[in-house]
């Protein structure tokens, strides 16, 4: 799933890109890269990933986002040093961008900083979510969001879940549905990401996408147990 | 229809259509813009109109337009834009209109913050506005029961031709859970044609008038024990709780509503596995508030611990249900700071041991 330098996640608001973003800089650094997690969401008040600093910054990671003050402020700020993180070459990155075309305008911001080549752009799709149901759905939002990004998306990521509630059903018709809609894009399907829990299930599945696994780290805090840290008001990563 | 995963916003919203709202007015504010987001969008599809209006206040006035003229309709806002729309569902109130009001609360007062708090409880359940009226007032504790609540309120409202209130915390706004809308649902209560409308007068019925004005204090206080009539009703009849292990026996008994009732679950567990005793009753309509439930469950207990995202105000109506007969503690965080199951399941055992008895 990440085979470029940099890989930005962009999709429709709530389809995943932050847990696949800390799930993937965890994995990333892991296996030994130096890894730069940037946060550019500007949409979701409450969830991001720059309330994880501290538990990523242990484990190896960067978090490059608004500190401080601006940590809960809902204004689009953009620090320079995402651009110093995407010009070193010794620095894997990962953008989490914000959801919707909305979200998206912050990346189209910063579409001279991160060259087209050796990036990857892609686009992660839950079709249980409301506005993206079908591969129709999936095909105008990637449309969208690339026009407000200026960058084409390069693949998608198939994240169909209902959390808790989640089936191998649920998952595989939903990575029929993003297959559907890579082929009207004109682009591959890059992984298929499934929670530990349905891992060993789906392992044997015969796809055309790398399976990814993803452990949920981002929990409300009434799911909070003693031993988990919380890094943030409504935002665990343990 | 499949279960979606959605935002609580989200799922409010779309549960207002699916109530057959096809009106939303309201103004931008964090943490429920995804509710004014969600309308904007939805909508147009289903024929409806979306307005985002110049402030609260114009908000609140269109509501109470379109509501006189017999449609369902919905505004959404957050603390301080409640408080900007208070003027006018006093009006919506006097004038017996149906409405439904969604409060994603923040951390006040004035501008505060943009994270959860639960300090609206008395705006939302002690009046708000001006003049002796009352809303109902229905707080959820998970998307599901968002979505389920706002169909009812759209209910509720139609049969007191009276506003709803669902008071939510900013985290009900903001988290995601898979939800389910049934195809087949019914109203919660008998639906009478709307005949009081103002729709337009044919000459074949009484004029229709939308008034909260009565000069007359004769007729106005008429008016006032009329209204009083209806809110006597709703709280013989509307009072909604949820209540776990209180069928068995313990020593301390937890009183939350929304997402704090969903931390103190989660203590609950804990204690049980721990051996401690305890047991919550959480109030679903804090408007009227099930002050026999509380004190049913808090005569078991040796003491009660109300759990607030506020410096206490639900409290005031747990005390008045327990009316003394037992202590009555009380734990909470403020500023958008929340409560976890530690602090919680701590507190209960203090109590439980017979300690921190000086609250």
């Amino acid at each position: 799933m990440y085979s470029s330098r940099i890989t930005i996640l962009v999709g429709h608001f709530g389809s995943g890109k932050t847990e696949i973003a800390i799930n993937g800089a965890q994995a990333l650094a892991r296996a030994g890269r130096r890894v730069v997690l940037v946060d550019l969401d500007v949409v979701k008040p409450y969830f991001r990933s720059r309330s994880a600093r501290a538990v990523l910054a242990a484990q190896g990671i960067e978090v490059v986002a608004p500190q401080g003050e601006n940590i809960f402020a809902d204004l689009p700020i953009i620090v320079p040093a995402i651009r110093a993180a995407v010009r070193d070459p010794a620095r894997t990155v990962l953008v989490d961008a914000g959801g919707d075309p909305t979200g998206a305008r912050a990346l189209g911001s910063l579409a001279d900083a991160i060259p087209a080549e050796g990036a990857d752009t892609l686009a992660v799709l839950n079709f249980r979510r409301p506005f993206t149901t079908t591969a129709t759905d999936a095909v105008a939002m990637v449309r969208a969001i690339e026009a407000a990004a200026r960058r084409r998306v390069t693949g998608l990521v198939s994240n169909t879940h209902l959390l808790g509630e989640t089936t191998a059903e649920v998952v595989l018709h939903g990575y029929e549905l993003a297959r559907q809609a890579g082929e009207a894009l004109g682009v591959p399907v890059r992984a298929l990401v499934v929670d530990e829990a349905l891992e060993g299930e789906l392992a044997g599945a015969r796809l055309g996408a790398e399976l990814t696994v993803v452990k949920r780290v981002v929990r409300p805090p009434f799911e909070l147990s003693g031993r988990q840290r919380t890094t943030g008001p409504l935002f665990v990563v343990h | 229809m499949a279960k979606k995963l959605m935002k609580g916003a989200e799922a409010m919203g779309e549960a207002a259509i699916q109530a057959g709202c096809r009106l939303f007015f309201g103004y931008p504010i964090t943490p429920q813009n995804e509710i004014p987001e969600y309308m904007s969008a939805r909508l147009p599809q289903v024929g409806g109109t979306f307005v985002q209006a110049e402030s609260e206040v114009a908000a609140s006035n269109m509501i109470y337009g379109a509501a006189g003229a017999g449609e369902r309709v919905l505004t959404s806002s957050s603390s301080p834009g409640i408080s900007l729309m208070m003027e006018g569902l006093s009006y919506i109130a006097g004038s017996e209109l149906p409405v439904v009001v969604i409060n994603i609360m923040r951390a006040g007062p004035g501008l505060g913050g943009i994270l959860p708090a639960q300090g609206d409880y008395f705006q939302a359940t002690k009046g708000g506005g001006h003049g002796d009226y009352r809303c109902l007032v229905l707080a959820p504790w998970s998307v599901q029961e968002a979505a389920d609540l706002v169909q009812d309120a759209f209910d509720l409202a139609d049969y007191y031709r009276n506003p709803v209130l669902i008071l939510g915390d900013g985290l009900i706004g903001q988290m995601m859970e898979p939800v389910e809308f049934k195809a087949d649902r019914r109203p919660c209560k008998p639906l009478a044609p709307k005949t009081w409308a103002s729709t337009g007068w044919k000459g074949d019925r009484p004029r229709a008038i939308i008034n909260s004005l009565f000069l007359d204090p004769e007729a106005l206080e008429r008016h006032n024990q009329k209204l009083a009539a209806k809110y006597a009703a709703m709280e013989r009849d509307e009072k909604r709780v949820a209540e776990v292990g209180t069928d068995g026996q313990y020593e301390v008994l937890v009183v939350a509503y929304g997402t704090v009732a969903r931390v103190v679950y989660t203590a609950l567990d804990d204690l049980r596995q721990a051996g401690v005793r305890a047991a919550m009753v959480r109030p679903v309509s804090l408007f009227p508030f099930p002050y026999e439930a509380v004190r049913r469950a808090a005569e078991k207990a040796k003491a009660v611990l109300v759990a607030e995202l506020s410096t206490g105000q639900m409290i005031e109506d747990v005390r008045l249900a327990v009316e003394g007969r037992v202590p009555v503690h009380f734990i909470g965080r403020q500023g958008g700071m929340l409560l976890t199951p530690e602090d919680i399941a701590a507190r209960v055992r203090e109590l439980a041991a017979g300690e921190g008895s000086h609250a």
